[in-house]
């Protein structure tokens, strides 16, 4: 230890030691070879081979529908999953006995314990020909095709990454102040009014951190559009797997890669910037 | 508001639902009901992989939990007394870390890790002494368990960071005030306070590692996890056993889920 | 048919377990049941035969391990065969189906895939040698297998450079299903196929995820074959795939679900999978394409590094027996390629106009060629249209 050198400067080197090996050798050193790759050749049978081209990057037009479902889908998937989590948290928050919350709660936590595979596959059936489509045979309504549409893999999204948007607005109306609504209705302001000008701006934390999670997690999708887009509704994450387990074409797929980080980089400070710009959502509300 | 909510549980729970009833099918095809029978059970406890896969899943997950709130808690300790731009680069990486996707952790992992093993194994076999064999490294269970823990134990020191910014500081400047040692201050005033961001991290890796598919499909070599095995037999031809497996995984939840709650509710009762 | 037991012929199942009842009775020794059944010459050379492990046990091989790990295409097994031999040796087998050659290429290139089993189709497997990912076989361990019975139309691929790497499991044609109840214009060539697709049909198609069919089909419905790498020619059948993909119903080489559900019509398809198919649903017609189509064999190989190497030559041998064999295609419906195997095939199965189709119906069949599935125009093409 050199002089004058004060032991809990070891101390903090030592608590950050195991995070700073993590962070070099799983994500500086993998993010570096994947961009050293995203500049080399596909080998003959497959795989990478090295040199200097940005051939890989003048090929991403080829992906352009990938980028375009995923950078549609995402979004759209997230703000419908507020919308259908939103008044369900509400409800959760501020309308029912303190008894029933707990167990309210945790029945839409449950079906995000079993596999979201199986939950998903679960929905081949729904959605598939044996599914709703016989259903509205039955009252006239033939030919309806819904699985491997659009459709079919909003409603998987919405299904899988419900619990992740109720949870973080249940717990901000949670917090919310309930005198401040009293309050409110006591001075005349109708409902509409108290909950545009008190509730949604209380919960803005909430629908902040529930939108973040979903997003990202949106965008390197790949189980949902596999299952319920049978291929043809087909994200960027299904390019990564594609292009990494059928063409084998590791420079071309590091470039894919590269470029959706760059996206997802951009995307999201935005996001925080607007959000913090906003004074509603803070640094920790992103968890 | 109520009939919304019934609604919506109803959209959360007729699938389930279908996944119970049609594991008790006796036909082979999933997509027809023929009679009930508890067959595919018998049929997927007696099936070895079924036990491999979801041993090596909970290993995996155990680990991945363990680390990330060990490690993650320690760099949230020590995150709130750095300063400048070691700090900026420490938020830089963690955010970093939670926001790229899955997918893209699971590929670069896997083309740097095939990258170093190519690299390391003829290394390794030039150096090792002459008629022993050389080891061979290859992916497995430490690839998985550590892509994993980048983003839990980010996960992690986010979740403690915001814990300990809502601490009551005044309590540790009473501790230190009295003398007590560094270590009796934080076990005794910062752990009990911090405590349930930890736990929260900890469940929400062991969750997150559990049920994660992508990153595992491309790092865990020939481990194969819960996740992987029922894609797989998702793959194969989709029989009835796939039900049985999630039915079995909800069981455990629940049943783990209210040993808890009886746990808690006896001891607030005393 | 089955032939008299000296040491080196193979056995039938039956035969099998009556020896293997006597042994355990007691009426014949070891060393005559493992000279009988074939399984002795492996354990000969392993060499490392405990005898403690052979008193009083219920299972006859346990130095097998108690695991396998076999790879293979979807509905190619019959689970009857799988599960007497997991019964016959404690090994347990776990089937991986995977949904193209190029995705078991990429899993053994990547490394580490821990499988003892797989099925490789004719043209991968000089890649594979080349590449050095697969085991030369000792055929001495595989006493079941007949190289004078098989084919060598379609056993041949096996042998690179002299050596043997793998021996046949099956062969079979790609032609389309049709669904006849939804398509009544009875398409009979891929130009057919495409024209329903893009016409009546549209919005009930399934193509398979992989290069070699899906290109290929294209390709013969332009004319060209289906083995092209010529670089225009692939751009007119990448042109074709792209203007036919908003009307297909998937893009996914796990059709039958889709077939039976009723959501498609019409999907490109293995002659085995028909026979399944057509056994269910009378209404579904398996085609042999008039102009063109791939006609193939599988292979069951080891991969290097093969964590059960015993177990995987034990399971081999298994599998080569003719009544296995036959035994496996009744199930799957795919004909073997061991003559042997056919000689016990019921009638119905051996005049089955799917199974063995009319001379003249293959001659516009071709073999993949080995070239296609490193090809790199043919590789991105593919993945163009999948994210088209």
């Amino acid at each position: 230890m050199g002089a004058g050198s004060k032991p809990n400067q070891w101390l903090t080197v030592a608590l950050l030691t195991p995070t700073s090996i993590w962070f070099l050798f799983l994500l500086i050193l993998p993010l570096i070879v994947i961009l050293v790759f995203s500049f080399g050749e596909r080998a003959a049978v497959g795989g990478y081979a090295g040199g200097f081209t940005f051939e890989q990057y003048g090929n991403l037009p080829s992906r352009l529908k990938a980028f375009q479902n995923t950078m549609l889908i995402a979004p759209l998937g997230t703000l419908l999953s507020l919308i259908v989590a939103y008044p369900l948290a509400y409800y959760l928050a501020l309308r029912v006995s303190r008894r029933f919350k707990l167990l309210l709660l945790v029945l839409v936590i449950v079906p995000f314990w079993t596999s979201l595979l199986v939950r998903t596959y679960a929905w081949i059936f729904i959605l598939g020909g044996r599914g709703i489509p016989t259903l509205l045979e039955f009252i006239g309504i033939e030919g309806v095709r819904l699985i491997n549409t659009p459709g079919a893999v909003l409603v998987g999204i919405v299904y899988g990454y419900l619990p992740l948007m109720v949870f973080p607005i249940f717990v901000s109306l949670e917090k919310l102040d309930k005198s401040l609504l009293e309050a409110s209705s006591d001075l005349g302001g109708s409902p509409f009014k108290t909950f545009m000008q008190i509730t949604l701006p209380l919960s803005m934390p909430g629908i902040a951190t529930g939108c973040m999670l979903v997003f990202i997690l949106l965008m390197g999708e790949f189980l949902i559009p596999a299952f319920l887009g049978g291929g043809k509704v087909f994200f960027i994450g299904n390019a990564l797997v594609d292009l990494f387990l059928q063409s084998r074409n590791w420079p071309f797929g590091a470039a894919v890669s590269v470029t959706l980080v760059v996206i997802m980089l951009i995307t999201v400070s935005l996001y925080m910037r607007m959000m913090m710009r906003s004074k509603t959502g803070r640094d920790e509300s992103l968890m | 508001m109520r009939i919304y909510a019934i609604a919506v549980f109803l959209f959360l729970y007729v699938p389930i639902g279908i996944i119970v009833l049609f594991s008790f099918n006796a036909g082979r095809h999933a997509s027809e009901l023929r009679g009930l029978s508890v067959q595919w059970y018998g049929k997927a406890l007696s099936n070895p992989f079924v036990g491999d896969a979801f041993v090596t899943s909970l290993i995996v997950a155990f680990s991945v939990a363990i680390l990330s709130s060990l490690m993650g808690t320690a760099a949230a300790l020590a995150l709130q007394r750095l300063k400048g731009t070691m700090r900026v680069l420490f938020d830089g990486l963690i955010y970093i870390s939670v926001m790229i996707p899955g997918i893209v952790i699971g590929i670069a992992t896997l083309v740097a890790l095939v990258t170093v093993f190519d690299f390391l194994n003829p290394l390794l076999a030039s150096i090792w002494p002459e008629g022993t064999k050389p080891p061979k490294l290859h992916m497995g269970y430490v690839s998985v368990i550590a892509a994993h823990t980048l983003f839990t134990m980010s996960l992690v020191i986010i979740l403690v960071r915001a814990r300990i910014a809502g601490m009551d500081r005044s309590l540790i400047e009473a501790s230190m005030d009295l003398y007590a040692t560094p270590w009796r201050t934080f076990y005794q005033v910062t752990l009990p306070q911090i405590y349930p961001a930890i736990l929260a991290g900890f469940l929400l890796s062991f969750t997150f590692s559990f049920d994660d598919f992508i990153i595992s499909f491309f790092v865990a070599g020939a481990n194969t996890t819960l996740p992987i095995y029922i894609f797989s037999s998702i793959r194969r031809g989709i029989t009835p056993e796939v039900n049985a497996i999630g039915t079995m995984v909800l069981a455990v939840s629940l049943i783990l889920l209210m040993t808890a709650q009886f746990f808690l509710r006896a001891r607030t009762n005393r | 048919m089955s032939k008299t037991n000296d040491d080196n012929k193979p056995i039938s199942a039956k035969k099998f377990m009556k020896y293997f009842r006597s042994y355990q009775k007691g009426s014949i020794s070891r060393r005559h049941f493992l000279g009988v059944t074939g399984l002795g010459t492996a354990m000969t050379i392993m060499g490392t035969a405990i005898p403690s492990l052979w008193s009083g046990k219920a299972h006859a091989f346990p130095d097998l391990g108690d695991r396998l790990v076999f790879s293979t295409w979807p509905n190619y097994w019959n689970q009857v065969n799988l599960d007497e031999f997991s019964e016959l040796t404690g090994v347990h087998i776990q089937v991986n189906a995977f949904g193209s050659n190029e995705e078991m290429l990429a899993k053994l290139q990547a490394g580490g895939t821990g499988w003892d089993v797989f099925v490789p189709t004719n043209y991968t497997i000089s890649n594979y040698v080349a590449l050095d990912l697969i085991e030369e076989l000792d055929l001495s361990r595989i006493p079941n297998y007949d190289a004078a019975a098989n084919n060598p139309k379609f056993a041949g691929p096996a042998t690179v450079n002299g050596k043997v790497y793998c021996v046949p499991k099956n062969w079979g044609t790609t032609g389309f299903i049709v669904n006849t109840k939804k398509i009544k214009s009875k398409p009979k060539s891929w130009k057919d196929f495409f024209d329903v697709t893009m016409g009546k049909g549209s919005g009930h198609t399934i193509v398979h995820d992989y290069q070699l069919t899906t290109i290929g089909a294209a390709l013969c419905a332009l004319g060209y074959s289906f083995n092209s790498i010529d670089a225009k020619e692939l751009a007119e059948a990448e042109a074709l795939l792209i203007k036919s993909k908003p009307h297909l119903f998937a893009i996914t080489s796990d059709y039958q679900p889709g077939m039976r559900s009723g959501d498609a019509w019409m999907s490109i398809c293995w002659n085995g999978d028909g026979t399944q198919l057509n056994n269910d649903l009378p209404e579904m017609e398996y085609v042999i394409a008039t102009d063109g189509g791939e006609i193939w064999s599988d292979f069951y190989a080891i991969p290097k590094g093969a964590p059960h190497l015993d177990a995987a030559y034990a399971f081999i041998n298994y599998m080569q027996d003719p009544y296995i064999q036959a035994r496996d295609a009744v199930v799957h419906g795919y004909a073997p390629t061991d003559a042997r195997a056919i000689a016990l095939q019921p009638d119905s199965l051996g005049n089955d106009p799917i199974l063995h189709p009319a001379a003249e119906l293959m001659n516009g069949l071709e073999f993949g060629a080995a070239q296609t599935l490193t090809d790199p125009i043919r590789a991105e093409v593919i993945a163009r249209f999948k994210s088209a």
